[in-house]
């Protein structure tokens, strides 16, 4: 049963962002309406298929991924940074809360707004090109793991940052990078050399954007490079949900510890 | 009944400078209990400890017997917090800020509602509640302050200097609230500059300086610490000032009007009149003048201007340290010290 307090404040967060659509869902919208307009039907339509897919398609999983992803993260960090800015998370820190309880509603309601971005670019590329949904449990465990992983980071983010300058670094500058060369725009299987593959596998977007593409499409680029040994490989989206669950597991906790000491909050 | 706060030692370093200083100090439930101190004595960083802002050091702080570190959750849900600074969500109306605030401390959204209504209306801008805090005027985001302490109905609530920089009317507004909420058996704790609103509100106070408690004591009783005046004005001037003997400490001579400080005017009056009279003066006038307790508080939180380090408390001989001093004084205007 989840407490009367928790509610409050994953409700005071997600009434945050929805009561801004043109803060919060319309930039995505546009941006993404751009994206398949002009790498999906402009250039998409010079590019051979990829994968057995229209190019147009083979984009939509990486799209949903970066603005999901990207906007669970700012949500997180902004809501942070901005209650420590103003010092009206005080209001939050000095209720009776536990600090599981506030750091699992922050996460909460920035996932939320992870996952409707999500659909609104799915919803757009639905404008663009038929869209089918393969493995829908696990794409919807998917997408709830990775935004729930990045709106924990943006709570470290919100957490660690000094100014908004420092928001804005972290999100254009090390988050855009990493979606970008995470497959979202070619396959792995495009590539020739062993070694772009390997670099490309050190990158955690890869397995973000992999595991979608695989719950929309049904197409994975780590079982067609081999990612896991043969008998296994095609367990490597089920191997990528894992690492991420752990992963967001590990991130949560963090959280908590921070918040437990006040990392960032109290002097 | 365990007492609403009970600190043992307390002590909160930042690096090298001491914010407080193995502070001890009991504030029994039911009690409107106040804290003077001048900038820096470490009155908010005390605030602060008990409701999470601030992490301890070291000693011991409870909130109606649970530890503010160990079972935070049940210290914090006793406390409602009026700060010094405007710290409330820009984001929604006030209305909402409230109920939010209520939700928070486990209150359902629609005794919330209520809630928020209900001390809107006992500060008086129940008519606001659907603006934003920054659309409120200086006084009424003070007001608003104190109803977000209220709307979770706290055992113990805290003012940290409620009335700075607002105007009389609003003053005597909220004297009167706070008096009302204390009779209705609501602990008080208040941090306040104004001697006359100690003096006036609180059943005891302690005095703080540089991180420690000077002393604790009613208004009344601070008061008996001091010394009074008897001013005498002659008939003739005298040439010099007369012997009256060790309860005089101290006699001037201006014209003809003599001054002499003594511990108690009123019991010591007729006795310094026969001794004038048997040396021969002849006395037009008398006034004593009692010692006003911001002359009290003057005195005991005198002090060299000096910023208190681990070090210079360890040697006990306090060492100016210029640096030292503006991080603290940067500390009070950032509401941490």
């Amino acid at each position: 049963m989840l407490s009367v307090g928790f509610r409050a404040l994953f409700r005071r967060e997600v009434l945050r962002f929805v009561r801004r659509p043109k803060n919060t869902f319309m930039p995505p919208a546009i941006t993404n309406v751009l994206y398949f307009a002009v790498f999906g039907v402009i250039l998409g339509g010079r590019i051979d298929e990829i994968a057995g897919y229209p190019y147009i398609l083979f984009i939509v999983p990486g799209l949903i991924v970066l603005g999901a992803i990207s906007n669970a993260f700012e949500n997180a960090s902004f809501s942070i940074f901005h209650g420590r800015w103003n010092e009206y998370i005080h209001e939050t820190l000095t209720s009776p809360l536990s600090y599981a309880e506030m750091v699992v509603a922050y996460v909460g309601a920035s996932a939320v707004r992870g996952l409707v971005v999500g659909i609104i670019i799915a919803v757009v590329g639905r404008l663009f090109v038929p869209i089918g949904i393969e493995h829908g449990l696990f794409l919807i465990a998917t997408m709830v793991v990775i935004t729930a992983l990045f709106a924990g980071l943006g709570i470290i983010g919100g957490l660690v940052a000094r100014d908004f300058d420092d928001l804005t670094v972290m999100n254009q500058f090390i988050l855009r990078p990493l979606v970008f060369f995470g497959a979202v725009f070619y396959s792995l299987e495009t590539f020739e050399q062993a070694w772009q593959v390997t670099l490309s596998l050190l990158n955690p977007m890869v397995y973000m954007v992999d595991s979608v593409r695989y719950g929309l499409l049904g197409h994975s680029d780590l079982i067609g490079v081999g990612v896991l040994p043969a008998p296994y490989a095609d367990f490597a989206p089920l191997f990528s949900l894992g690492v991420l669950t752990t992963a967001t597991a590990a991130v949560l906790a963090i959280d908590v510890y921070l918040f437990k000491i006040g990392y960032g909050l109290t002097d | 009944m365990p007492p609403a706060i009970e600190t043992v030692d307390l002590v909160k370093e930042y690096g090298d400078l001491r914010a407080l200083q193995e502070l001890s100090l009991t504030v029994e439930e039911g009690e409107f209990f106040g804290l003077l101190g001048p900038n820096g004595a470490g009155k908010t960083t005390f605030i602060n400890t008990l409701v999470g802002l601030v992490r301890k050091t070291g000693g011991d702080a409870r909130v109606f017997g649970h530890d503010v570190e160990d079972d935070y959750r049940q210290a914090r849900d006793a406390i409602g917090l009026a700060p010094q600074e405007f710290n409330v969500d820009r984001f929604f109306p006030i209305k909402e800020v409230l109920m939010h605030k209520a939700g928070y401390h486990g209150i359902p959204e629609d005794e919330a509602a209520d809630r928020a209504d209900e001390v809107l209306k006992r500060v008086g801008i129940y008519d606001k509640r659907n603006e934003r805090f920054d659309w409120l005027s200086g006084g009424m985001k003070r007001r608003l302050l104190l109803a977000r302490a209220l709307v979770t109905d706290p055992d113990l609530l805290i003012l940290d200097e409620p009335t700075a920089g607002v105007d009389v009317q609003l003053r005597h507004d909220l004297w009167d609230l706070v008096t009302e909420l204390n009779e209705e058996g609501t602990t008080i704790l208040l941090t306040t500059h104004y001697i006359e609103e100690a003096e006036r509100l609180c059943d005891r106070v302690a005095i703080m300086n540089e991180g420690r408690k000077v002393t604790v004591a009613t208004p009344d009783e601070l008061k008996e610490r001091g010394s009074d005046t008897i001013a005498v004005r002659l008939e003739s001037e005298p040439s010099t000032a007369p012997d009256l003997g060790a309860y005089a400490h101290e006699t001037t001579v201006s014209g003809d009007r003599l001054e002499v400080r003594v511990d108690d005017g009123g019991a010591t009056a007729p006795r310094l009149l026969n001794d004038l009279e048997a040396r021969g003066f002849e006395i037009a006038d008398l006034e004593i003048t009692r010692t006003s307790l911001e002359e009290i508080f003057v005195d005991l939180t005198r002090s060299e201007d000096r910023t208190v380090t681990r070090s210079s408390a360890e040697s006990a001989d306090g060492s100016d340290d210029e640096s030292s001093a503006k991080r603290e004084r940067e500390r009070e205007r950032e509401g941490v010290a």
